[in-house]
């Protein structure tokens, strides 16, 4: 005990008779340290929003969406072609088991205008079932029913952005007519806020209006029955893979897609993008880890480096205590331990100042920030051992000194 | 207490070419409580000798008694263990700890040895007394003069109650009266608590005021003499 105390205050008063030089010493742990939780923290952020916004899609959902078709040699791109029917749609709903709500959407842009007020926006039609599939609750008044699908009728729900857009401060929406294309629409809800999809697109500015009436009075395409994509849920988000494959065997079937033949349609589940854009920004935080563990590493070398000086410094003090009955252990433990104080140390300023750091870069950027008690943990032990793992090779030669040499040392 | 018999040490140098003999077969034998001094020029062996009484170092060859115990090939760490135990060591230098308080210094020994914890500083400040230094134990050694700095040093070889204390030109840095009162000191202790005293001196002033007087020269014991 003694001992250990005898060596700690030892430790702390070699440290302290060269402040500047182990604050110094010390900076190259603390940076590192700093960096690996501010690094960590921004990209854990990143991570946590990504997730946020991908959940807010819901992570059950499969998006069946046209796809390349091959017409006489010509290939068109993605979601170029009208592969997608409102037929197709109906029967996934009817035959695959996987599936717990289907509903299609057809979309276009189109100019909105009320009052003098105008902007071009998204008209989305989609059937009520459009409410089963997507976790988007409406925040005033009501999504329209099958009835008013059933007899195309002329209502709106508004996304926050066209209320924005369209009507002064305080005016209600509600009841309000707004013409699409010169068709006069009665909005009946506004839906909630929505935010940014991850890829940067404004969810909330969009009209949706019943799919029939979308078909019959407003777009007014060619191809009747046609959708831009149909959009499935599932009971759970485990299930969204045997659902993916029940959807491509029906189609390729509806579609009389031979064998070995590209699909002409893609589906694609929320849990598959989630994982990959999960993956990517898990990816970039333990880059951005990595990168950080190099100046820990550096400042581990830093410590070897002053104490490989402080061992030269000190060698008639060590030859003192070994003439005294010390044993080369007791050397070895004593530099060992002044090693691991300065690098906890630094681990802790650095911890500190990477909190802060993480702190003001949240803010600053707006990113969002999460600090991790594991990161942090991680970090502090890092830097103890990095303490340890450089402060052997100092130690040791400390340690095999010969009394008399050292002794004999100016 | 202290038997040697035809004690050798070489030092190869330059890659082995060149052989030192520092020693050349040292027979010797002091007694418990004797106050001896080993005199000689520079060079003559005497370091050596005392490096190897100390159990700092080894001997080539020949055989070394310590207190009946064979000692001569005992490793490092049980020879640290030994020098703590029944070892006092004075320097020409004092060689104290700088910017450590005389009573951490005298305590040294004590932190690598048996001695329970709380006993420590009172044996400290009992080692201080005995050497006359009652009242500096908060001191650092720059705030000593050098007869001072040289008793923290005493009470430091004294504290483990050691049954030999080895002094290697205790009074190679004092001014003559300064000296005189280290040697007082030194003689007190031997004749007070009994304990074997070997100074090591270049100085027939020194040596004088010590009961027996062991010559060397070139590695040998030339002249052992009882003045």
């Amino acid at each position: 005990m003694k001992l250990l105390h005898m060596t700690l205050r030892t430790a702390w008063r070699a440290l302290r008779r060269n402040l500047t030089r182990s604050i110094l010493t010390m900076l190259g742990v603390v940076i590192g340290v700093a960096a690996v939780i501010a690094m960590v923290s921004v990209g854990q952020g990143a991570d946590a929003s990504v997730q946020a916004q991908i959940a807010s899609l819901g992570t059950n959902v499969v998006m069946v969406i046209p796809g390349a078709t091959t017409a006489g040699g010509v290939r068109s791109g993605w979601g170029g072609a009208s592969t997608l029917t409102v037929a197709d749609g109906r029967a996934i709903e009817k035959e695959c088991p996987a599936v717990s709500a289907v509903t299609w959407i057809k979309r276009e842009v189109a100019q909105v205008t009320y009052g003098h007020e105008n902007w071009s926006t998204a008209i989305q039609g989609s059937p009520p079932s459009y409410t089963d599939v997507r976790d988007w609750p409406v925040a005033r008044g009501r999504f329209f029913i099958n009835s008013e699908e059933d007899s195309a009728a002329k209502v709106a729900v508004l996304g926050q952005t066209i209320v924005e857009k369209l009507f002064v401060p305080g005016e209600d929406p509600l009841g309000a007519t707004i013409r699409v294309r010169g068709v006069p629409f009665r909005v009946i809800g506004v839906l909630a806020a929505q935010g940014q999809t991850s890829w940067g697109q404004d969810q909330d500015d969009v009209i949706i209006v019943p799919f029939a009436t979308a078909e019959r009075r407003v777009l007014g395409t060619s191809f009747l029955g046609t959708v831009n994509m149909i959009l499935v849920s599932t009971p759970s988000p485990d299930d969204a893979v045997v659902a993916s494959e029940q959807i491509t065997r029906l189609l390729r079937e509806r579609h009389r897609t031979p064998p070995g033949q590209e699909d002409d349609f893609t589906v694609r589940s929320m849990q598959e993008l989630f994982a990959a854009s999960l993956m990517a920004s898990q990816v970039m935080t333990r880059l951005l880890a990595a990168i950080a563990s190099i100046s820990l590493l550096v400042g581990g070398i830093g410590i070897m480096n002053i104490l490989l000086v402080s061992v030269t410094e000190r060698t008639r003090e060590i030859g003192i205590r070994l003439a005294v009955g010390a044993k080369s252990r007791h050397i070895l433990l004593q530099f060992l331990v002044e090693a691991i104080v300065l690098s906890t140390a630094g681990g802790l300023l650095g911890t500190v100042l990477g909190v802060a750091a993480a702190i003001v870069i949240g803010q600053l950027a707006e990113w969002p920030i999460l600090l991790s008690p594991a990161a942090i943990t991680m970090a502090l032990v890092f830097s103890g051992a990095v303490g340890l793992l450089f402060g052997v090779y100092p130690a040791r030669r400390a340690a095999r000194l010969d009394p008399i040499v050292a002794l004999r040392h100016e | 207490m202290i038997e040697t018999r035809d004690l050798a040490k070489t030092y190869s140098l330059d890659h082995d070419d060149v052989v030192v003999e520092a020693l050349r077969g040292v027979t010797l034998a002091i007694g418990a409580g004797e106050l001896v001094s080993i005199v000689g020029a520079s060079g003559s062996g005497k370091s050596t000798l005392l490096n190897i009484l100390g159990c700092l170092d080894r001997p080539t060859r020949g055989e070394y008694r310590l207190d009946g115990r064979d000692v001569a090939r005992l490793d490092a760490d049980a020879r640290a263990a030994l020098r703590n135990a029944k070892i006092g060591f004075v320097f020409q230098s004092f060689n104290l700890l700088p910017r450590t308080t005389a009573l951490e210094n005298v305590e040294l020994p004590l932190v690598y040895g048996d001695a329970p914890e709380p006993e420590h500083a009172a044996r400290a400040r009992e080692a201080l007394a005995a050497v006359g230094l009652a009242g500096a134990e908060g001191r650092m050694p720059n705030q000593l003069s050098g007869g001072q700095q040289q008793r923290v040093a005493i009470a430091r070889a004294l504290v483990t109650q050691p049954r030999l204390i080895l002094a290697d030109e205790p009074t190679g840095n004092l001014d003559t009266a300064t000296s005189v009162e280290i040697m007082a000191l030194l003689r007190r202790l031997n004749r007070e608590h009994g304990v074997t005293l070997v100074v090591i001196t270049h100085e027939p002033d020194i040596a004088a005021l010590t009961d027996r007087v062991i010559t060397m020269r070139d590695g040998a014991v030339v002249k052992d003499a009882t003045p």
